[in-house]
């Protein structure tokens, strides 16, 4: 199996790939979009600005790779953090921002109703997941994940996963057809974030 | 509920760990370093003053941090430019630590955050008390003063852009007295971003007082552990035991 962890200049593609060969799998970092087409798991990571992610894929000519990737030949895609907020149909983050637009789903700010709240939310918080969902399979129940964002992805196009909470639910996983995406960072959070990354990896 | 954070600093001197009080290497360990899997972040810094080491050696132990701990990991220490924290970057850091290269240059806050996110700009903010009882930020291993505060420091670091406050009592760095809590809810409280205490835990209880009484979302030990397992869950314990939510295994 061919996993690509998808390098757009953003983000920490060494712990995502670190943590996929942890799991045993192949993984090749790549930016070139043949590449990217011919993988049987796509991985996009990212950390940082929404136009800033979308304006590296396009300059690296990767939007019509990952769209035949993920929607052409339905190959399962997860994405984390920024990674999954891109496949938003847009962002508010800085301005309005379109994105890939896989998703009937906006990226909008966190907006927690106490104020005391510190943003960004940063750090391991509760995450529920839905029964069923792929994702976290094994994963026990109310299991801790990593955070770091001030925007999360919102939308009834999406199949929630999982929720978190911080001041007001939002989106902490989503499942939807071959399209996967967690807010917090799987790579990042320890034993229960490896087992979200097998279950991509071998349940999806 | 998000969970308070126990941090473990790492100092770094030409890619060896030591441990330091007053800001300078006091101790080499020599035992395995760090038991990854039971702490919830890794701060790694560089306490190699310049022209002592090469910095190829601390981004080597980067790497190798990265490459075997999956939890958070900030690195720092002469951080200058973008260039610096794209060096990071690649080795595996997921946020970048500045401190002294942000007083000289305030743009590298902001440049820094809008190519790679808030989240990834940690300003560290070593702090002095004057004999008045205020405070006074110094930069370059806390041997130049400045005439910044912490508080106004912090507040216009968070303007420019940083996403965590790490705050370090220089008097009380190594000396296993307790956080200077009085500095550090000043700087906490004068920022919405999360605030990392950090400098003089000698005990469990240091962690409650940093949490309740400095107000930080996360603290910080440079010397505490000698890095067992057992120690982590002990503070762990303690810390739970005193009604702390945090992060139990």
């Amino acid at each position: 199996m061919k996993v690509v962890v998808v390098d757009y200049g953003l983000g920490n593609l060494r712990s995502v790939a670190g943590a996929v060969e942890r799991l045993g799998a192949q993984t090749t970092v790549s930016s070139d979009p043949t590449t990217i087409q011919d993988a049987d798991r796509l991985i996009l990571p990212g950390v940082g600005a929404f136009a800033d992610g979308m304006a590296n894929l396009r300059a690296r000519g990767l939007v019509d790779a990952l769209q035949e990737a993920a929607r052409g030949k339905g190959r399962p895609v997860l994405g984390i953090c920024l990674g999954a907020q891109l496949m938003a149909r847009e962002s508010e983050e800085f301005g309005l921002h379109p994105g890939l637009g896989w998703l009937d789903a906006r990226v909008v700010r966190l907006a927690p109703v106490d104020q005391s709240l510190r943003i960004p939310h940063v750090g391991w918080n509760d995450v529920s997941a839905k029964a069923g969902s792929v994702l976290f399979q094994d994963v026990p129940e109310r299991s801790l994940f990593y955070f770091v964002h001030s925007f999360h992805i919102d939308g009834m196009g999406i199949d929630r996963a999982a929720m978190c909470d911080y001041g007001q639910p939002f989106t902490a996983a989503f499942e939807a057809d071959n399209l996967y995406g967690t807010q917090f960072h799987p790579e990042k959070s320890q034993l229960q974030g490896l087992q979200v990354l097998r279950n991509f990896l071998e349940r999806t | 509920m998000l969970r308070k954070r126990l941090i473990t600093v790492l100092t770094l001197n030409d890619g060896v760990l030591f441990r330091t009080r007053n800001f300078q290497p006091d101790y080499r360990y020599t035992a395995n370093f760090v038991d990854a899997w039971s702490v919830d972040e890794l701060v790694a810094l560089d306490i190699t003053r310049p022209g002592e080491g090469s910095r190829e050696h601390f981004h080597r132990a980067i790497a190798e941090l990265s490459r075997q701990c999956f939890v958070p990991l900030a690195a720092g220490g002469g951080v200058r430019s973008v260039d610096d924290f794209h060096a990071l970057l690649g080795m595996g850091a997921d946020k970048v630590v500045i401190n002294t290269g942000a007083v000289e240059n305030p743009g590298l806050i902001t440049e820094a955050a809008r190519l790679f996110g808030t989240q990834c700009v940690v300003l560290s903010v070593d702090a002095r008390r004057r004999t008045d009882g205020t405070y006074e930020v110094y930069t370059h291993f806390g041997s130049h003063p400045t005439g910044l505060t912490p508080e106004a420091w912090a507040r216009r670091a968070e303007d420019l852009g940083a996403g965590e406050i790490m705050i370090t009592s220089i008097d009380r760095d190594g000396t296993l007295e307790g956080y200077d809590n009085d500095l550090n809810r000043q700087v906490a409280d004068s920022v919405r971003i999360p605030a990392l205490v950090c400098g003089g835990a000698g005990r469990w209880k240091d962690f409650v007082d940093g949490f309740e009484l400095g107000h930080a979302a996360a603290v910080c030990t440079t010397n505490i552990y000698h890095f067992t397992e057992t120690s982590v869950r002990s503070a762990k314990m303690f810390l739970h035991d005193a009604g702390i939510s945090i992060r139990e295994s």
